[in-house]
């Protein structure tokens, strides 16, 4: 009854035609930049964000959120038509795209984003209910614990989006390391800024996650040098009634796996695809078509999607800690707009938590009567030869860079990230983990000094207290697994996603 | 020396030994009164000790080539460093022709009249953003 209440309160502040419409741009230019080929959700958001800074808070997170998803909605429109993945949209391209190939590509989106409004709707019910739960177990967490959460969190991300342990790992220690440079807030002692004043802030979530992911992306796709060719055929969004009825059961079993994968710590969109993709390949009864171009092989993974896009805002919104490089780079601008999520957010700010809460749900609605309808127009973007694109994109990172502080020299900044982001992508290595080591670093350093400092030095503290203990006990079981694994397939390490299908 | 298990390893160990390096000027302090180097310090550890682990395996596995051209990153870094240059000497309007003439050598052709028409519509979202969403922009 009280959730009922406080999504009520919500709703009046996500319905004023205030909110209504940075939600409305926010879910359509999500769309809109996420269908760009090489950009995902984290490229679209850091090219966005800057865009928020004029606005008041409660309105750029809403806008912020409805470009998250808008993005995700717009990665899958690209996947669908034009078999063109990102990291969080592969398994469009199993059964969407194959629905394209038999002409079905009306039927495919639609239900596409009929199911991504299904799995929307749950995943806030869970969101409503959970989150304030959540934000009371999180007040038992100390220092120590808060240690442990993160280093469990950076191992599970680790192995979700590289499949290697090591390689996210060691990612995830360089991010924390760059969290490093500034200002120590403990000493006041400047920390690898190279005299550089520029530096002693920090180096500026912007420029990293537009170099990294967005610099780096562009050359990335330069190298490969091909020309896409741009989706011409017809779209019937409208399904039969026979079609529809198949969309249902499957969206509804996605959206209750989305919801749950998306609560875990590294879990996110990506594994919550597969698990649902999975599930459907199980139990449904269709599933002898799955793979060939089925209803349900789209359905499934939709829902799961955008359900698990809003329930990883829980961990971010209770606990405080982001579960992925997504939620990291969320966090990086609820902190600038002054917001710190957390357990005492949703008592402090309730119109923001309980605001954005409603506002997805209405960004849900948005997606289904703007974005389905509308995006037959926006698939001309793929028009646009790559050739044109990306000095476009290239100048709004430099913009985007440039406008945080009005400071030129910043592009610099970004400019070097994009290189380093380009070697690291060459080097087999993923910079969204990074991102998370970046954001949490700070974070890391400060519950670990503060837990030294209060066991005065003994590290037996970690495995005195129960959460820690369980959670560094699952690190290690995983460890363990992972080196067993290594010595038995003698080093072969196989990415634990690895389905895309191969041929045209 | 092409292989890229072997280059990450290397790559990340001189990452952890520049920060480590780096982490002993500060005052380092102990656990319980831990001083600005101590965590640095210890992360850059953690760190190499995963790098060398990562140059130990790459003797084992199979080598992968790496696909590295310095060509279109190359190309790149000198179109946004010189925007900045540029729009520091100039203005923004300078940086945004320099920005988009350079940066098309890296595209598949060049064309100078489409160059023209991208400096075009950029030139026009620039004020666009500069009048309509107040970014301080120098454009002129």
């Amino acid at each position: 009854m009280e959730t009922l209440h406080n999504l009520a309160f919500g709703f009046e502040h996500a319905l004023t035609l205030h909110n209504l419409m940075y939600c409305a741009i926010g879910c359509v230019v999500g769309t809109v930049v996420g269908l760009l080929p090489g950009l995902g959700p984290l490229a679209t958001i850091s090219l966005l964000l800057p865009l928020t800074y004029s606005i008041d808070t409660t309105s750029a997170l809403i806008m912020l959120a409805g470009i998250y998803y808008g993005a995700q909605y717009g990665d899958s429109v690209s996947a669908i038509t034009m078999k063109i993945p990102h990291a969080s949209s592969i398994v469009a391209c199993i059964d969407g795209y194959s629905m394209t190939l038999k002409g079905k590509t009306g039927l495919a989106l639609f239900t596409a984003g009929i199911s991504s409004f299904i799995g929307g709707t749950v995943a806030i019910v869970v969101l409503a209910w959970l989150a304030p739960v959540l934000g009371e177990v999180a007040l038992l967490f100390g220092p120590a614990d808060y240690c442990a959460l993160m280093l469990f969190g950076f191992v599970c991300v680790s192995f979700v989006t590289t499949g290697s342990l090591l390689n996210g790992f060691a990612m995830c220690m360089v991010g924390v390391l760059l969290g490093m440079i500034g200002t120590d807030v403990n000493s006041g002692v400047q920390r690898y800024t190279m005299d550089l004043p520029s530096l002693a802030d920090g180096v500026s979530l912007v420029s990293i996650a537009l170099g990294m992911f967005g610099i780096a992306e562009i050359t990335k796709n330069l190298d490969e040098k091909e020309e896409r060719s741009p989706f011409n055929g017809k779209i019937n969004l409208i399904p039969t009634w026979p079609e529809f009825k198949r969309i249902i059961p499957s969206a509804l079993r996605g959206s209750a796996v989305g919801s749950f994968m998306g609560i875990l710590p590294g879990g996110g969109t990506v594994i919550a695809q597969f698990a649902a993709y999975a599930v459907e390949r199980k139990v449904s009864k269709y599933r002898d078509e799955i793979g060939h171009g089925a209803i349900e092989g789209v359905a499934g993974y939709a829902a799961a999607d955008e359900a698990a896009a809003r329930t990883s805002f829980i961990p971010l919104m209770s606990i405080g800690i982001p579960e992925n490089a997504v939620m990291a780079l969320m966090m990086g601008a609820f902190i600038i707009k002054g917001i710190q999520p957390g357990p005492n957010m949703i008592a402090s700010h309730p119109h923001i938590f309980w605001g954005l809460v409603a506002s997805m749900w209405v960004g849900n609605v948005f997606l289904v009567v703007l974005n389905v309808p509308l995006v037959r127009y926006w698939l001309s973007l793929f028009k646009i030869p790559y050739n044109v694109l990306f000095p476009a994109i290239l100048f709004f990172c430099c913009v985007g860079t440039y406008s945080i502080n009005n400071n030129l020299d910043d592009v610099y900044q970004t400019a070097a990230f994009g290189l380093a982001g380009y070697v690291f992508l060459r080097l087999g290595l993923d910079a969204a983990p990074m991102m998370l080591g970046f954001i949490l670093g700070p974070m890391l350093e400060e519950n670990f000094r503060r837990t030294m400092l209060l066991s005065r030095g003994d590290f037996a503290v970690f495995f005195q207290h129960p959460i820690s203990a369980t959670l560094l006990v699952m690190i290690a079981l995983f460890i363990v697994w992972q080196v067993f694994s290594f010595i038995r397939n003698k080093g072969a390490t196989k990415p634990l996603i690895d389905v895309m299908p191969q041929e045209e | 020396m092409n292989d890229q298990n072997l280059l990450r390893g290397l790559f990340l160990a001189i990452i952890a030994g520049v920060f480590g390096v780096m982490a002993t000027r500060y005052s380092v302090g102990t656990f319980a009164h831990a001083g600005p180097g101590l965590f640095p310090l210890l992360v850059s550890c953690l760190l190499g000790v995963i790098a060398v682990f990562m140059v130990v395996r790459s003797r084992i596995v199979p080598k992968v080539p790496v696909d590295f051209s310095i060509r279109n990153i190359g190309i790149i870094m000198v179109a946004l460093c010189g925007f900045v240059v540029v729009s520091e000497l100039l203005n923004m309007i300078a940086g945004i022709f320099f920005l988009v003439f350079v940066s098309a050598f890296a595209g598949t052709s060049y064309s100078w009249v489409r160059n023209l028409k991208i400096f075009a519509v950029l030139l026009a979202v620039a004020f666009a953003f500069q009048k309509l969403l107040g970014l301080n922009l120098p454009l002129i």
